[in-house]
């Protein structure tokens, strides 16, 4: 049997010396540490291996062997047990409960005064007022009795206090020396990484620790703590100035750019116009035709059959009118982002300086709540359809402009290079070559913005936009249910017909 | 001479390419100083890629650029259309200085005179066969029907009729790179440029490809720069070969000048394992028929005949049917010299 086996070639490899290498990240006290060390590499196993440096220093060996990560998490765990400590060994316990009753006799004294002047005016109120102040009383002594329980609980606190932290150092001591195995390991792949023991970076954890550690359990532990570590102590004056100086801002570009304004306001309702003409002021059967008939044509015939379907259940609902208004907005604001967003995406593409800047703008555009941002909108264009639109494009357009960059990045440079060898300009190698290569990447991109625009319309019908999204808001106002889910399953299938509509499209390019 | 320069197509004279931000203080402190690749990625954090290149490329010529990965073969093709900018030194195509040229002027070089053949085929994925291959015709404005006819016919050099309304990516490998040259050769250009476009087939259908390609050489004589990493693909199809390192060119020679007198150790390496019995001809083993003293039972008068330019693999045959030595003859049938049966093994071993 063992003949026919094959020979144990791994028996015979040299082992590597690490040694050296152990000795030269680990610095103080390396010969310890070349021994565990390889130790936790031969084996792999969990040995037991203390390290008694971890054990007794806790975060602050973490910090002066660079393992930063270890040292906030075991911080702020030994924290929680120095709270639990602390509020066992002098914390005042009942004290909440205490004050709560202290309160409601004080309260209930009023009453009985108040009973007492009614008594002798002879008024009717005197008895329920009395009787008030009994149960009142009732409740301050039941909140007493809670209280000196919480306050001979202290003994609880002090047991969970000290069982986790022995646990938290039990655990570090334990596991201490394999996590620095491990940042042995990335120390070789990448030498930046902190090695050795810095006397700096112990000298930063106990300032770290000893002004942390004070505080917190101040804080945690004295029933009333002084004013300022409760709330930052600063003048409200900040707040309201700003505010202040921002609304004369925006009242007085409201002013200034009236023009650009307007001028901003009447391109936008003239698509709103056009597009309105075509889906709304015409007869219904006839747009119904006409958008089975387009989604068909464009994309196919189940998309079509959807469409009629989607249709059939906006029609049979009395939504119809809404509907089209809500795509009317969509589709202009789609349209505006599209229009904006593509070349923005390319100009992106092409300066990395551009796209740093933008960059964090995007991100505003995408996490600023809607309604921060309808304010100054109403403030510059007053409301109705048009700021509807404008607040939809501020938050629907990033997607596009972010995967047309990421797109057109992502063209494979040879084929750029090929254009170029064969004498290609510029501007045909981006209409020729790269926005092909990237139609996947934009047609994502605006599928997203597609669907987030159907998102806002609830949002926009806030400031005068109508559609779905105001049979949504009355629905919420009047907290109609059934009303509300029927407009927002319309808003829905309004989203997926427009959406297959322009996929569809380019699925027929890919498929061909 | 000046005929000949007139037939020079392509050259290049002390060209440099160093990248990095501080190339154009590196490349003063190598102008000045002298200093090496290894003191100006230190001192100026920047790399040499190739550096004081000079060849020059006559009319009709196969010119292999061989070297290995990171040599600089690639980057120096690409100096002759202006891909990379050469960081100093001076480029001639068909006479034309190129770094000389407008934007405009130069395009239109790219789009008429030049045709290009990419590793990675670099084929455009959204058009057909047809329309890849039209498209530098596309370029430079043809109408439809003239670009129909010129791929159609370009198609058919490179025996691929009647895959025109395909995409490229149904197509096999070997087949896309066929249909790069065929992009390449549509433009009629003077000069073809090859950066490695056999590189990513296997042996087999590169085997195929160069053969094709020869073919089409001998029928088009298009003057080609040719970049290989592959020894003996360049030997198969180089007129002239030049051997990169370290993005300097070593040694230009032809083929047998390469195998038979490597200029130094590198070279020496590299041509080691190459037959030679192709390469080297009689000429070059041959002991001129005066020094040569018959020995025992040999009869030079008894011996075949063969010009002196036939190669080794030749001579072989002829030996092997014969107890006598081989007697070389010049063109007008004088004998000239002798080839003996050791001369001749000694030949094939070493080249000389």
């Amino acid at each position: 049997m063992a003949e026919n086996s094959q020979p144990d070639v791994t028996k015979d490899i040299p082992k590597i010396d690490l040694s050296d290498s152990i000795r030269e990240f680990s610095g103080q006290n390396s010969d310890y540490y070349v021994d565990t060390l390889s130790q936790i590499q031969a084996t792999g196993e969990n040995l037991n291996l203390w390290n008694k440096a971890a054990l007794l220093c806790g975060p602050a060996w973490c910090a002066a062997r660079g393992l930063w990560n270890l040292f906030w998490l075991f911080t702020i765990a030994e924290l929680v047990a120095l709270v639990q400590l602390g509020k066992g060994i002098w914390g005042d316990l009942g004290a909440s409960k205490m004050a709560e009753a202290e309160q409601l006799t004080k309260r209930a004294h009023d009453l009985r005064l108040e009973a007492g002047v009614a008594g002798v005016t002879g008024d009717e109120s005197a008895e329920s007022s009395a009787e008030i102040a009994m149960n009142l009383e009732k409740a301050a002594e039941l909140a007493i009795q809670q209280a000196q329980a919480a306050a001979s609980t202290w003994w609880l606190y002090l047991i969970a206090g000290i069982v986790l932290y022995v646990v938290l150092r039990y655990v570090l001591g334990k596991f201490a020396n394999r996590l620095y195995e491990l940042q042995y390991s990335a120390w070789r792949l990448n030498k930046k990484i902190a090695s050795g023991f810095s006397m700096q970076r112990l000298t930063i954890a106990l300032v770290i620790l000893v002004i942390l550690v004070p505080l917190t359990l101040y804080r945690f532990t004295v029933s009333s703590p002084v004013e300022w570590l409760v709330d930052v102590p600063v003048d409200n004056a900040y707040y309201t100035n700003s505010a202040n100086a921002l609304e004369g801002w925006f009242d007085r570009t409201a002013e200034a750019g009236k023009g650009v304004f307007d001028g901003i306001t009447a391109g936008a309702q003239s698509v709103l116009d056009a597009m309105e003409l075509l889906l709304v002021d015409a007869p219904w059967p006839v747009v119904a035709v006409f958008l089975v008939v387009i989604a068909w044509r464009v994309a196919s015939i189940r998309v079509a059959i959807f469409t009629a379907a989607s249709l059939c259940y906006i029609g049979f609902l009395g939504l119809w009118e809404a509907s089209m208004v809500s795509i009317v907005l969509v589709g202009a604001a789609a349209f505006f982002c599209i229009l904006i967003g593509i070349p923005l995406g390319i100009w992106f593409s092409r300066s990395e300086k551009a796209y740093a800047v933008a960059r964090p703008v995007l991100d505003l555009m995408q996490t600023i709540p809607p309604f921060v941002y309808l304010i100054p909108i109403i403030a510059f264009f007053g409301t109705g359809r048009v700021p509807g639109i404008l607040a939809t494009i501020i938050f629907a357009m990033p997607p596009v402009i972010r995967l047309t960059a990421l797109g057109l990045r992502q063209v494979p440079s040879t084929v750029v290079e090929a254009a170029v060898a064969f004498g290609a300009t510029k501007w045909r190698i981006l209409v020729g070559v790269e926005l092909p290569l990237a139609t996947p990447a934009i047609m994502t991109g605006v599928n997203q913005t597609i669907l987030m625009s159907l998102s806002m319309v609830v949002i926009a019908s806030l400031i005068g936009a109508k559609g779905l999204g105001q049979e949504v808001l009355t629905a919420l106002q009047y907290v109609a249910k059934g009303q509300g889910i029927l407009a927002g399953l319309a808003i829905l299938f309004c989203a997926m017909m427009l959406d297959r509509i322009v996929q569809g499209r380019f699925q027929r390019q890919e498929d061909q | 001479m000046n005929d000949n320069e007139k037939d020079i197509v392509i050259e290049l004279k002390n060209a440099w390419k160093i990248f990095g931000e501080r190339a154009s203080e590196a490349m003063a402190a190598v102008e000045s100083e002298g200093i090496g690749k290894a003191e100006v990625l230190e001192q100026y954090g920047a790399v040499v890629g190739i550096a004081d290149c000079s060849f020059s490329v006559r009319r009709g010529e196969i010119f292999c650029i061989m070297g290995l990965s990171g040599s600089g073969k690639s980057t120096l093709v690409r100096h002759v259309n202006r891909l990379i900018e050469p960081t100093s030194g001076e480029i001639y195509l068909l006479g034309e200085d190129v770094m000389k040229l407008s934007p405009t002027a130069l395009r239109e070089m790219r789009a008429k005179r030049i045709g290009m053949v990419f590793q990675h085929m670099a084929l455009l994925p959204h058009r057909s066969v047809r329309d890849n291959v039209a498209y530098p015709l596309e370029i430079r404005g043809e109408s439809k029907s003239r670009r129909w006819d010129v791929s159609q016919h370009s198609l058919s050099l490179v025996g691929l009729d009647g895959f025109e309304d395909r995409f490229p990516r149904e197509l096999s490998g070997g087949m896309q790179q066929r249909v790069g040259l065929a992009r390449a050769l549509a433009s009629d250009p003077d000069v073809l440029l090859m950066d490695e476009p056999f590189s990513a087939l296997d042996p087999l259908i590169r085997r195929q490809l160069q053969d094709q390609f020869m073919a089409l050489s001998d029928q088009l004589h298009k003057t080609t720069l040719f970049i290989t990493h592959d020894l003996d693909e360049a030997i198969r199809l180089g007129t002239r070969i030049a051997i990169m390192k370290d993005g300097r060119i070593v040694q230009i020679g032809t083929p047998e000048e390469i195998v038979t007198n490597p200029a130094d150790d590198y070279v020496r390496d590299f041509v080691q394992n190459i037959s030679k019995l192709k390469l080297v001809f009689a000429h070059t083993i041959q002991t001129p028929i005066s020094e040569y003293k018959p020995v025992d039972g040999e009869d030079l008068s008894q011996s075949p005949r063969v010009s002196q330019d036939v190669d080794l693999d030749y001579l072989i045959d002829v030996a092997t049917n014969t107890t006598q030595p081989t007697v070389t003859t010049d063109e007008s049938g004088n004998d000239v010299g002798v080839v003996s049966k050791d001369r001749l093994l000694q030949g094939i071993r070493d080249g000389k």
